[in-house]
């Protein structure tokens, strides 16, 4: 049994006992110990490895909420205003107007087989000063194949006269989500269940299985990877047998990259039926694959105003939400996943939302008490004091969407929150003082994964135009690095398993370029991820 | 292309009785094919005898009807149906307790090989009034009324204040408001006559009447839809193909819904006879129409 020591510039081990430390001893893919190359030669013949001399290790990042659609959406060309990182490690660029956009699918549209829809994604306008995409715009990629493009969000879509032709649908076409022109033609943007009914009709059916096939999985691990990430959730997804099958058959791999914690969409169908199959799942369980994860979605999102807001709602005086699964359902399902020992992850974007979720925890616990179930609210972006109080009594956990006050905080500031809690959002600093444990996410494909850009959205608290929202929230780095790694870890009971370098636990590292400790806090986002170690097998990023 | 399928939600909260709406449905189902999208298969009360095939997500019945579940997107599940080789006469989704079933309905708008066909909510006379003083649900509450184009008001057996429900609902939504036990209604008008346009259901025959009307002469547009107007809540459906007066050489379809009523262009008339207009409504509410404006 072979003991390889790495030697590094520094280890940051998320364990107070010893913080820090310059070597790291693995053997059978688990750490033997972190310390001094002194120390760890007490356990034997150790080979040096010295890759690593001029790096600095963390515990391997874990991203507590992504989606494996992630790996599902690469298929088609990204669209996005922000740069971002193929899965082959490659930068794709951000296009900066509508005309880049309709430039770059012009392009792609040449390489198309005759018939072929195409579907594109990623698009977000809010940066082009007002100007909305219109028909004319999307009709100069093609006339006659159907053209869909779906705005990052993925609750709105543009696309062209071939699809709205196909669909029939007209000025005189009266349905929520078409958006028509001061004319009150249709412009060819599509709203919520429009704009899915669309973008499935143009894609076929079949878009759904290809979304999270086997390839797909395998690229979600490699984006994630990229940015330092050796366990991801796939926070919701039905599990069909086929996903299913290219779950196991990824996982099974040696190359495969990261651990994968799909969570059962519970909802789906009935609990009857749901939990008997999620426990058959979890006896398929490997190295690298959890089935042990429940999820429920409330309500909707706070930019797609569908969130469901306690008063006084919206800023702009939108009316409120709606209820993906409503207070009923959500007592029902969380008590039948609860009695059976389940943990879930319930969405909630609107402070209404957590309210009914903290209730429905609440309820389940005077029915059947529990110890340390430590159901997580996800997202729980609007969240305040007393709401985070409940939360600790009641024995739960947080993971706030902190990339939302980059990417949309300008937005929740102007229009959907308004000043005052736009700046209390993604209430970092409130979990720590409360004392809830709590994760930060990216719910990737809405933001790129990578839990350092991450961290510094909670540490720096900046929106895409560079207002600061909220200095009361900021964290300190050494939090957000928690955050990103034991926090999360916490959040899906994998603590005692990995998060921290310590004897015993996986040895799944982190390797970057720099000390995000030693750094100014506003380059964290900035530091190069060389690669990471998965279970002591080492995994370099393609070099950029 | 095939005529376009009729497409019906049902909607309402969790226990008015939307699935005993819909065991009805399936039982009572006589000649016509219904494609039933539910979000819980175990909830329905299907025979075991009558069920033809399982596989999963869908369940055929010999009746010729079949049920699928929802699961986690109505939108595939719905596009997954239109793409099987069976044809169905109608498509009937129940909407989740807390959806707002008019955008539901949109799909069929969207969809060409379907045709809108109406909204029907059921309110549970029990407990509306509770729900929709709960503040967290009282918008969803008045969304679901105000989508409906039919109410099934239901468990009329079990409400205290029956009378005051009644009238709190006629303050909320102008939909006309059917009453029943077990959701027992007669499936006619919640769903339309069959294509030859007889009733699917004989035991319900009793409880409303069809009337049938047919002008040889183009017709006065004004003058009908104010009939069908005036009728709104004592006419629950009514179907017509129509030559109106102002465009006499057009098959103008007409449609009425409970409380929603449609005139839509099919094309040139051709040489079709007559025009053809059948309303379904009530006994009672029917017998007072003002027939004299209309023959």
């Amino acid at each position: 049994m072979t003991i390889t020591v790495y030697s590094t510039r520094r280890i940051i081990t998320m364990n107070p006992n010893r913080p820090f430390a310059t070597h790291v001893a693995v053997r059978d893919g688990r750490i033997l110990g972190a310390g001094s190359l002194e120390e760890l030669k007490g356990w034997g013949k150790v080979e040096l490895d010295s890759r690593f001399a001029d790096k600095v290790v963390l515990p391997g990042f874990v991203e507590g909420h992504s989606h494996a659609f992630e790996g599902g959406v690469w298929k088609f060309p990204y669209v996005g205003y922000f740069d971002r990182t193929n899965p082959d490690g490659s930068r794709a660029p951000g296009l900066k107007s509508i005309d880049e956009v309709v430039a770059a699918l012009s392009a792609h549209e040449k390489t198309l087989p005759k018939g072929a829809s195409l579907l594109a994604w990623g698009f977000d306008p809010i940066y082009f000063g007002g100007r909305r995409m219109d028909l004319a715009d999307v009709d100069k990629i093609s006339t006659d194949r159907a053209v869909v493009i779906i705005h990052s969000n993925f609750h709105v879509a543009n696309a062209n006269t071939a699809v709205l032709a196909k669909a029939g649908i007209t000025r005189t076409t009266n349905v929520h989500g078409i958006v028509k022109d001061a004319k009150g033609e249709p412009t060819g943007e599509l709203q919520e269940m429009a704009a899915k009914y669309m973008a499935y009709r143009a894609a076929g059916v079949e878009i759904a299985a290809v979304l999270s096939d086997e390839q797909a999985v395998w690229r979600f691990a490699r984006v994630a990877q990229l940015a330092g990430v050796t366990t991801a959730t796939d926070l919701h997804n039905e599990l069909p047998d086929s996903t299913v099958d290219g779950y196991l058959k990824a996982t099974a791999s040696d190359d495969f990259p990261i651990r994968l914690l799909p969570a059962f969409a519970a909802t789906a169908i009935s609990p009857a039926e749901g939990v008997p199959r999620l426990q058959a799942l979890v006896k398929r369980n490997n190295e690298k694959l959890r089935f042990q994860l429940v999820k429920i979605v409330t309500d909707g999102s706070i930019q797609g105003l569908s969130a469901r807001m306690r008063w006084p709602g919206y800023y702009d005086g939108t009316p409120n939400g709606v209820w993906n699964v409503g207070p009923d359902d959500l007592d029902r399902v969380l008590l039948a996943y609860h009695r059976e020992g389940f943990q879930v992850h319930i969405h909630t974007n609107g402070d209404e939302a957590s309210e009914v979720g903290i209730e429905a925890v609440e309820r389940a616990l005077a029915v059947a008490p529990r110890w340390d179930h430590r159901h997580t609210l996800q997202h729980a972006q609007m969240a305040d004091a007393g709401q985070f109080r409940r939360m600790k009594a009641l024995g739960m956990c947080a993971n706030l969407f902190a990339n939302h006050l980059y990417y949309w905080g300008d937005v929740h500031y102007a229009k959907t929150l308004g000043p005052e809690r736009a700046e209390r959002m993604d209430a970092c600093a409130t979990a720590l003082a409360t004392g809830v444990p709590f994760a930060i996410h990216c719910d990737a494909p809405v933001t790129p994964i990578g839990p350092l850009f991450t961290a510094w959205c909670a540490v720096n608290r900046l929106t895409a135009s560079g207002r600061t929202l909220g200095e009361a929230e900021k964290i300190p780095v050494a939090e957000a690095l928690r955050a990103i790694t034991l926090g999360a870890a916490y959040t899906l009971k994998l603590d005692e398993e990995l998060g921290s370098i310590d004897v015993g636990k996986r040895a799944d590292f982190a390797i970057l370029d720099d000390d995000p400790l030693l750094v100014p806090p506003e380059k964290l986002k900035d530091i190069g991820v060389w690669g990471t170690v998965l279970g002591g097998k080492v995994f370099e990023a393609p070099r950029r | 292309m095939t005529d376009p399928v009729p497409f019906t939600v049902i909607g309402g909260f969790l226990g008015a009785g939307k699935t005993t709406l819909l065991n009805r449905l399936l039982r009572d189902a006589g000649r016509r094919r219904f494609a039933v999208l539910v979000n819980d298969f175990g909830a329905l009360d299907i025979d075991g005898g009558l069920v033809a095939a399982h596989d999963g997500d869908t369940v055929a019945l010999a009746n010729g009807c079949l049920c699928c579940t929802i699961g986690d997107s109505l939108v595939t599940t719905l596009l997954g149906l239109l793409e099987r080789p069976e044809r169905f006469d109608h498509i009937v989704v129940e909407a989740s307790g807390v959806a707002d079933p008019g955008r539901i309905a949109d799909l069929a708008v969207l969809e060409p090989r379907l045709v809108r066909d109406g909204v029907v909510v059921v309110v549970d006379a029990v407990d509306v009034r509770e729900r929709a003083s709960d503040r967290r649900l009282r918008d969803t509450v008045m969304r679901q009324l105000q989508a409906a184009d039919l109410l099934l008001l239901n468990k009329i057996d079990l409400a205290v204040d029956l009378a005051a429900v009644r009238c709190w609902i006629s303050m909320q939504t102008a939909a006309p408001l059917l009453e029943s036990k077990h959701a027992d209604v007669p499936l006619d008008l919640l769903f339309g006559l069959d294509r030859a346009g007889g009733s699917s259901d004989e035991s319900s025959a009793e409880a409303f009447a069809s009337w049938s009307y047919e002008w040889s002469e183009p017709v006065e547009r004004d003058a009908l839809l104010a009939m069908l107007r005036e009728a709104r809540g004592g006419v629950l459906r009514a179907k017509g193909i129509v030559r109106f007066a102002d465009s006499a050489d057009r098959r103008s379809v007409v449609h009425l819904v409970g409380g929603r009523l449609d005139v839509s262009d099919q094309g040139p008339w051709g040489d079709t006879a007559g025009s053809r207009l059948v309303m379904l409504g009530l006994r009672p509410m029917l017998g007072s129409l003002p027939r004299e404006t209309t023959t």
